[in-house]
């Protein structure tokens, strides 16, 4: 049975030539009259992701992967198209940012976690564990405007991995920290596929796609211009980005 | 693209209680950095307020006790009134950090920045009717139950105006400045300063369509003069709050879908 069923998505961002975000911008120009450029971000984008499976999504900069992610995580609506998510997600997005600079790091643990859906007590209890995969133990009590963004990016990490429930959606796994830390999310990651859940990942990294994705999806231009084996997916990305 | 909208993302159950008590506590935390000091003196500082308006005016006003403690009732409760829609106002952007990360109810980011204002005018309440008791003025029960009432639907309207101005705001960023002037007017058609009796009866209705005004006036007039407000008065009451309430939460339902991308 498919967890995730997306037909025919479509998302446009429309840019005005003249940028009015205030009351007083309103008032004053109210007859003055300004056009939009339509920015069609996703166009008709359909497939169906199983249960258990891993799948990479690939594509250049502005190709819709962060916003198709987003839409399938709740967070942007889409235009059009139809949409079914069958099972809870836990996005882990924009990394490294999210945090607030002015607590801790246990505090902010609490924080992200019951966001990502973690009961407060589980969310306590998994402090230390957290703390432990992120490497972070002696930074526990630190606020978080002293982290470096590697740091940070771990502990954000580190809390997804825990609270993740069913279907794991990721952007730009295995960017950040050193070896050691990539390797442990590697392990865990491999951990998790094998307990069942399902993961989508965007990456743009050929070898994290060839190594953990069975099935990939190329998008170019709001489509998806392939849609099959990560190997070929990479050939096939590279193709367009650097040419034939 | 003719074919319909239709979107069902499943989001992870959340622990309602337990992200609104985090956000709640780790606001307070940021607020007072986490020390002892600070958690003292944010419960003292309206104790502390009290004592000091009230001496104040005790002098000022030593010929008219009623009208010192009127005007104490009415600046607390005009300064909770102030505080929660100015917070609320702003606190979807400046949480915006949680809600292009997760999916969650964001409604809860808008009640939980109620929460300082809250604690400030529950240690005001504690502090009057102490205050009341030791000058032998200890309010009846039911009085005291209205006063409950009260501030329930204050809570009510505060979180109403919370929920539809903070999507507002996401498209709006100068609302905050013109709220800010519009509290400043607020101040002066509430009848805090001045004595509702000064204005002919016919403008009343008018006051009174300003959320404040009948709270302040009904708090007043169950804590101060011993008296209960009328049925009707108290349908008024519950009227503007449910219009203040559902005319907000209708706006936050039709925006909040796209608070992540006014962010």
């Amino acid at each position: 049975m498919s967890v995730i069923e997306a037909r025919q998505l479509a998302k446009s961002f429309w840019i005005p030539s003249a940028k009015r975000e205030t009351v007083r911008e309103h008032v004053l120009h109210a007859f003055r009259s300004r056009s939009f450029e339509r920015l069609d971000v996703l166009r008709s984008v359909s497939f169906e992701v199983k249960a258990g499976e891993t799948i990479g999504i690939m594509g250049r900069n502005g190709s819709g992967k962060s916003t198709l992610l987003k839409i399938l995580c709740g967070i942007y609506g889409a235009d059009a198209g139809a949409l079914v998510v069958r099972a809870p997600v836990t996005p882990i997005l924009e990394l490294g940012l999210g945090w607030n600079p002015e607590l801790d790091a246990v505090d902010n643990v609490l924080l992200i976690g019951t966001a990502m859906g973690m009961r407060l007590r589980e969310a306590r209890h998994s402090v230390d564990e957290i703390l432990a995969f992120a490497g972070l133990e002696r930074f526990a009590g630190m606020p978080l405007k002293h982290f470096s963004s590697g740091m940070a990016a771990r502990l954000a990490y580190s809390v997804a991995f825990k609270a993740v429930r069913d279907v794991l959606v990721l952007d730009e796994i295995f960017a950040v920290g050193d070896q050691e830390f990539k390797n442990k999310c590697q392990a865990r990651f491999r951990e998790l596929s094998a307990r069942g859940h399902t993961v989508l990942l965007v990456s743009h990294d050929p070898w994290v796609v060839s190594e953990f994705c069975p099935r990939t999806l190329v998008l170019d231009g709001g489509r998806i211009v392939f849609d099959g084996p990560g190997a070929d997916a990479v050939k096939e990305y590279t193709r367009r980005v650097v040419g034939p | 693209m003719s074919m319909q909208v239709r979107k069902c993302p499943a989001a992870p159950r959340i622990d309602v209680p337990g992200m609104l008590w985090t956000l709640v506590r780790t606001d307070f935390k940021s607020r007072y950095h986490g020390t002892l000091g600070g958690f003292v003196w944010a419960l003292l500082k309206p104790a502390l307020m009290f004592v000091v308006l009230m001496s104040v005016f005790s002098l000022i006003f030593a010929a008219t006790p009623n009208y010192r403690l009127n005007l104490i009732v009415g600046l607390f409760l005009w300064e909770f009134f102030s505080e929660a829609t100015k917070t609320a106002l702003i606190s979807l952007h400046s949480k915006g950090f949680l809600l292009t990360k997760a999916q969650f109810p964001s409604w809860i980011l808008v009640v939980s920045s109620l929460s300082n204002a809250v604690i400030t005018l529950g240690v005001f309440t504690v502090t009057f009717l102490v205050y009341l008791a030791a000058i032998g003025r200890t309010p009846l029960a039911t009085e005291l139950a209205l006063f409950g009432f009260y501030l329930a639907l204050f809570f009510l309207i505060v979180a109403g105006f919370g929920l539809g101005s903070s999507v507002l705001f996401l498209k709006y960023r100068d609302l905050n400045q013109v709220w800010e002037v519009v509290v400043q007017a607020g101040f002066f058609i509430a009848p805090i300063i001045y004595p509702l009796d000064i204005l002919p009866e016919r403008y009343h209705i008018y006051l009174y369509l300003w959320p404040p005004t009948p709270v302040i006036q009904f708090s007043r007039t169950v804590l101060v003069d011993g008296a209960i407000p009328t049925f009707k008065a108290h349908l008024l009451l519950v009227a503007v709050a449910a219009a203040v309430f559902t005319t907000g939460a209708a706006i936050f339902r039709a925006y909040s879908p796209n608070a992540a991308e006014n962010l």
